[in-house]
């Protein structure tokens, strides 16, 4: 999130889309309900009419994967009607920016394509410079090549008739959406978007993000209390995981993981620093980050340590992992709190993958579907499968101490309530004592392998029992040459002389404080933002780009929308949050009108030419779609990578003639192995059970309460048909279009047990993060027997 | 009597969630009851012995023709004028100073009349077995947390409530605080309305609708039932008066089968339990 939780109060329209927080993400309706106590809307865009639809004060269906349609429609609608912040828009956005003649766009095709890879050349998507190297800018926004001008004209495709085609939505809805939430691009109101799977769970995931990034500048709604672009997270500490480099292509932090394009640390700087923005200093903080990890052992003699990081050449994404399982090229794999048999894609397939490993090592709190994927239970012949695994019984939250980072970015420590029953251990020590005797089977050895264990430097405490207070301490970070604690990020250097293991936590335990996680002063500091309740990072800043609040003057755009502001007696920016922005850089200091400093031109970009597949978000429709793409002639996305073959089976819509999705309930969390294990939460939701409509219910002959099967290119499940009003048929390019969806948390452990829905998603990803597309394509329903 | 305590339920703020019946069974100690499938996102189709609070799902068609999903927290209603302590024997029910109705279980006798007489059919009764193999039951509800309310702690339902649909509070603020409401909704809920039906004498659990009552399956205008109030009010003081209280559970099961059986005639023809 950009903003957090409780600041949700503050919004005058809330647009939730790709998202049923209602049902997922219950607290979020604790602040919803007290903006809209407070006058402000609730609007709620989704497939089917959800709990949040129904609390909503206006409702549109759209059909799965049409998102980029739908807010391209928007978008058309805010520039038509001239419902934008244009001073906003002018100067704390690259709208004036002039395009390079070498970008274009034709029928679905960014320029810079080539076909056999897949993949854009974005050199060709740039600014045009001046000598100095800086942005041309039409400041009138008048210039045919300014992105202003290209956006606009990108998005007169976009016409109400034409959407309306495509997501099925009645016209009539989708004007009132745009109306309600459009009407927040007036200075003194502020509006968010909160989003969750639904959004991003597409091959095109990425540019929905976009899409909602660009309708919150245009409408001057980033950076402002009750505005935002908010990812409602959807795992207590997924916030965290991302944050710690859990993702492939992360170190922590979000510095990018090295590949085969950074063979030298030289390289490495080289290639990913830029000239300007806050990122510049990332050497500062990817050398503080080997000087964590390595110790004495990192020098500049050694360029600190960078040889030891592994430096890939492929995707390695969950996708693209269990591919290659498949094709037996992974040895074994560690799952730690993760069931792909039941939460994979192709989930089926990801399970008979899993039998092509040497070995598989599950921690978990129960014995999930996946570390049992071998059993008779499981579909599985167990003397056909020799993989070896091994169930290392894991301590829940409960049992254990540490922090979780929640959606808001709130980094909240959390003591241990009771001890972890039996043999189970905190990850934090599965891990540890994993360190201790690979240091130990490593310890004579000399081979690429150990040489970076060995290079470690891990000092959290003697015995089996790591100190977690180290573990802390490091990733706040040190000064080596006083040994102290770094006050922040502010103070790590590219120099070898800081260390710290997470640079975007820094200063959340400084030298002279405590543990600023554990903080809990719940005394409202003003406007909402509790400053003294746990840290929040970057520097414990609530709202991020706070700065864009004011207008170039250092003036807040209205009172109601005020957060930070220029105090010219004091020389300083003041209000009710940590500024982002340098705190004495007065309005009419260089850069001072610049909110963004994280970018390279300190403003936010409406056209963002580092993506894989575009910098306007353009849609496509899903890779199984019972239509054809009405925008253009390519259907899907034409970057994304491409799994076929017996492996990834794709639906035909005259076999498969339904769009189907796949959604979460308040019961059950994940794959269920916690909840399904869990008898009062099984009791609540004890079966796997599809949400078809009436209407289709009706050509099916299906009733409520019947077995039906559902049938996709990949498998086919059973399950119970609840029959509701819920979902309407749509009419799409003028076809009726049937849609379903069903919860994905089923498995055959626990007490609630059912069918999995993921045997019937696609092996597909998102262009550029890989994120499978679960939420779209196309099945078929039939009654069972 | 001492000030008079509701809990207000509010259903347009509520979302759904839940909470309210797992914080309840986690409170009371009750064992899930696993269920068939019942065709909508509804656990259970009705409260229980071992399920004090049931979250209902409605689909509801509207007067302007746009689709409500209704929920509602529906438990025992704690009447102020209460068909089942009026019924009861044993005189095994009773109000308490907050205004809740609890049973005594030291008391209850398992006779089933006050779960035939309940006008919204909140109590059940269990079978237990004691430690000889006997069998014996016992009527259940909700308590309205009065163990809770004892050392000045909300209803366990309400604590849990994040949105704030339910508040427990003086019944007077309470009722205010809903008038208030449901002329703020009305615009959007044309039919809003309090739930406090006058039949009961008012009642302990107070609901903000959206709709009609009987779009929530609630009844539009519940009574004491008349042979309740006989036999509390006229019969019950009399007998005990002439054969002393101890054998009135005999002569309860006589005139009860005369005046309440109603609803076991229907169990018959269904050939079931209703709470299966």
């Amino acid at each position: 999130m950009t903003n957090h939780w409780s600041d949700i109060q503050h919004s005058d329209c809330a647009l939730i889309m790709g998202a049923n927080p209602a049902e997922n993400h219950p607290i979020s309706f604790r602040w919803l309900t007290k903006a809209q106590e407070k006058g402000g809307k609730i609007v709620s865009v989704d497939p089917r009419f959800t709990r949040t639809s129904a609390k909503a004060d206006v409702y549109a269906q759209l059909r799965s994967g049409t998102d980029i349609a739908f807010m391209g429609g928007m978008i058309k609608y805010a520039l038509d009607n001239e419902l934008y912040h244009k001073d906003y828009v002018v100067n704390y956005t690259n709208a004036s920016f002039i395009l390079k003649d070498t970008y274009e766009f034709n029928d679905g095709i960014f320029s810079g394509y080539d076909e056999p890879t897949r993949k854009y050349d974005k050199t060709q998507w740039a600014f045009e410079t001046d000598e100095e190297g800086n942005p041309v800018k039409d400041m009138t926004l008048k210039h045919p090549r300014s992105v202003f001008q290209m956006m606009k004209n990108h998005y007169s495709r976009y016409d109400a008739d034409t959407v309306c085609s495509v997501t099925g939505t009645p016209k009539e809805d989708f004007l009132k959406v745009c109306e309600a939430f459009c009407a927040t691009g007036a200075p003194d109101k502020a509006g968010t978007i909160l989003y969750a799977m639904g959004t991003t769970q597409h091959t095109v995931g990425t540019q929905n993000v976009r899409a909602f990034g660009m309708i919150q500048l245009l409408l001057g709604n980033m950076g402002l209390p009750g505005g935002g672009l908010n990812a409602m997270r959807g795992e207590s500490n997924v916030q965290g995981s991302t944050d710690f480099g859990l993702l492939y292509n992360n170190l922590t932090g979000y510095l990018g993981a090295p590949t085969m394009l950074h063979p030298t640390l030289e390289a490495y700087n080289e290639k990913e620093t830029p000239s300007a923005g806050y990122w510049s200093n990332k050497p500062k903080f990817l050398v503080s980050l080997l000087k964590a990890w390595y110790g004495p052992n990192a020098t500049k003699d050694n360029e600190f340590g960078y040889q030891y990081l592994p430096k890939g050449n492929k995707n390695y994404s969950h996708i693209n992992l269990f591919s290659a399982m498949y094709k037996g090229e992974l040895e074994g794999a560690f799952l730690f709190g993760t069931n792909p048999v039941v939460g994979g894609p192709n989930a089926g397939k990801e399970k008979e993958a899993l039998g092509n490993l040497k070995w598989l090592v599950a921690a978990d709190l129960w014995e999930t579907e996946s570390a049992s994927f071998w059993q008779k239970e499981a579909g599985s012949n167990p003397s056909a499968i020799s993989t070896e695994v091994f169930l290392l019984p894991a301590a829940s939250s409960y049992e254990k101490e540490g922090s979780v980072s929640n959606s808001s970015r709130w980094m909240q420590y959390r003591w241990q309530a009771i001890k972890p029953k039996g043999q189970s251990l905190a990850d934090l020590e599965i891990i540890h004592e994993m360190y201790l005797h690979l240091k130990d089977l490593y310890k004579n050895e000399k081979t690429p392998a150990a040489k970076p264990f060995n290079a470690l430097d891990w000092n959290f405490g003697k015995g089996n029992h790591p100190d977690i207070d180290l573990v802390c301490k490091e990733i706040n970070g040190y000064d080596l040459t006083t040994g102290k604690l770094v006050p922040g990020f502010g103070a790590l250097k590219d120099d070898g002389t800081t260390t710290s293991g997470n640079w975007i936590y820094s200063g959340f335990y400084p030298e002279e404080g405590n543990n600023r996680a554990k903080s809990r002063d719940n005394k409202d500091t003003g406007g909402g933002n509790y400053l003294n309740w746990s840290f929040a990072w970057p520097a414990n800043r609530r709202i991020l780009y706070n700065r864009a609040a004011a207008d170039l003057n250092g003036k807040p755009w209205s009172k109601k929308t005020a957060i930070i502001w220029w105090d010219a007696s004091q020389k300083k920016w003041v209000g009710n949050d940590v500024p982002d922005f340098v705190v004495d850089r007065a309005p009419t200091d260089p850069g001072g009108t610049n909110p963004y400093t994280m970018l390279k031109d300190g403003v936010a970009g409406l056209f963002a030419g580092n993506l894989n597949d575009g910098p306007f978000p353009e849609h496509y429709e899903p890779f199984e779609s019972p239509v054809a793409n009405a925008f253009s002639s390519q259907d899907s996305n034409p970057a994304i990578q491409l799994f076929d073959g017996e492996f990834n089976l794709k639906g035909d819509y005259k076999q498969f003639p339904i769009v189907a999705t796949t959604y979460r309930v308040s019961e059950h969390w994940q794959s269920g192995s916690m909840t399904r294990n869990q008898e009062w939460l099984s009791e609540l939701v004890g079966h796997m059970f599809v949400e078809i409509s009436e209407e289709l219910a009706k050509e099916k002959g299906i009733k409520n309460k019947d077995k039906v099967i559902v049938s996709s290119a990949r498998g086919e499940i059973e399950a119970y048909a609840m029959v509701t009003k819920r979902f309407k048929p749509y009419t799409i390019q003028g076809q009726k279009v049937h849609h379903i969806g069903m919860p994905w948390h089923f498995g055959y452990k626990g007490f609630a047990t059912g069918d999995t829905a993921n045997r019937l998603t696609p092996h597909i990803g998102d262009a550029n993060t890989t994120i499978p597309e679960y939420k779209a394509f196309l099945c078929n329903v039939r009654r069972a027997n | 009597m001492a000030t008079e305590y509701v809990k207000l339920v509010d259903v347009t703020k509520c979302d759904g969630c839940r909470a309210c019946m797992v914080a309840c069974k986690n409170w009371n100690d009750l064992p899930a009851e696993p269920q068939d499938f019942l065709g909508t996102m509804q656990s259970h189709a009705n409260v229980s012995a071992d399920t004090w609070n049931v979250l209902t799902f409605v689909e509801h068609e509207n007067s302007k023709g746009g689709l409500d999903y209704l929920f509602r927290h529906s438990s025992c209603y704690h009447c102020v004028d209460a068909a089942c302590e009026k019924v009861c024997p044993e005189s095994a029910i009773s109000y308490t100073d907050f205004g809740s109705v609890v049973i005594d279980h030291d008391k209850c006798v398992g006779c089933g009349y006050c779960e035939q007489n309940c006008p919204f059919d909140v109590i059940s009764l269990k079978e237990y077995k004691d430690k000889n193999g006997k069998e014996y039951r016992k009527a259940n509800k909700c308590t309205m947390c009065t163990d809770r309310l004892e050392e000045g702690l909300q209803p366990a339902c309400v604590t849990t409530c994040h949105p704030g649909a339910m508040q427990f509070g003086e019944k007077e603020e309470m009722l205010q605080k809903a008038e208030k409401r449901v002329s703020e909704i009305k615009e959007r809920y044309p039919n809003a309305t309090i739930y406090n039906p006058a039949g009961v004498g008012g009642t302990h659990t107070i609901y903000v609708l959206a709709e009609k009552p009987s779009v929530y399956g609630m009844p539009e205008n519940p009574k004491v039932p008349t042979s309740a109030v006989l036999w509390k009010d006229y019969a019950q003081p009399i007998g005990k008066a002439m054969v002393g209280g101890v054998t009135m559970a005999l002569v309860g099961a006589f005139v009860a089968n005369k005046f309440f059986d109603k609803k076991g005639k229907e169990h018959e023809e269904d050939g079931g339990d209703r709470h299966e």
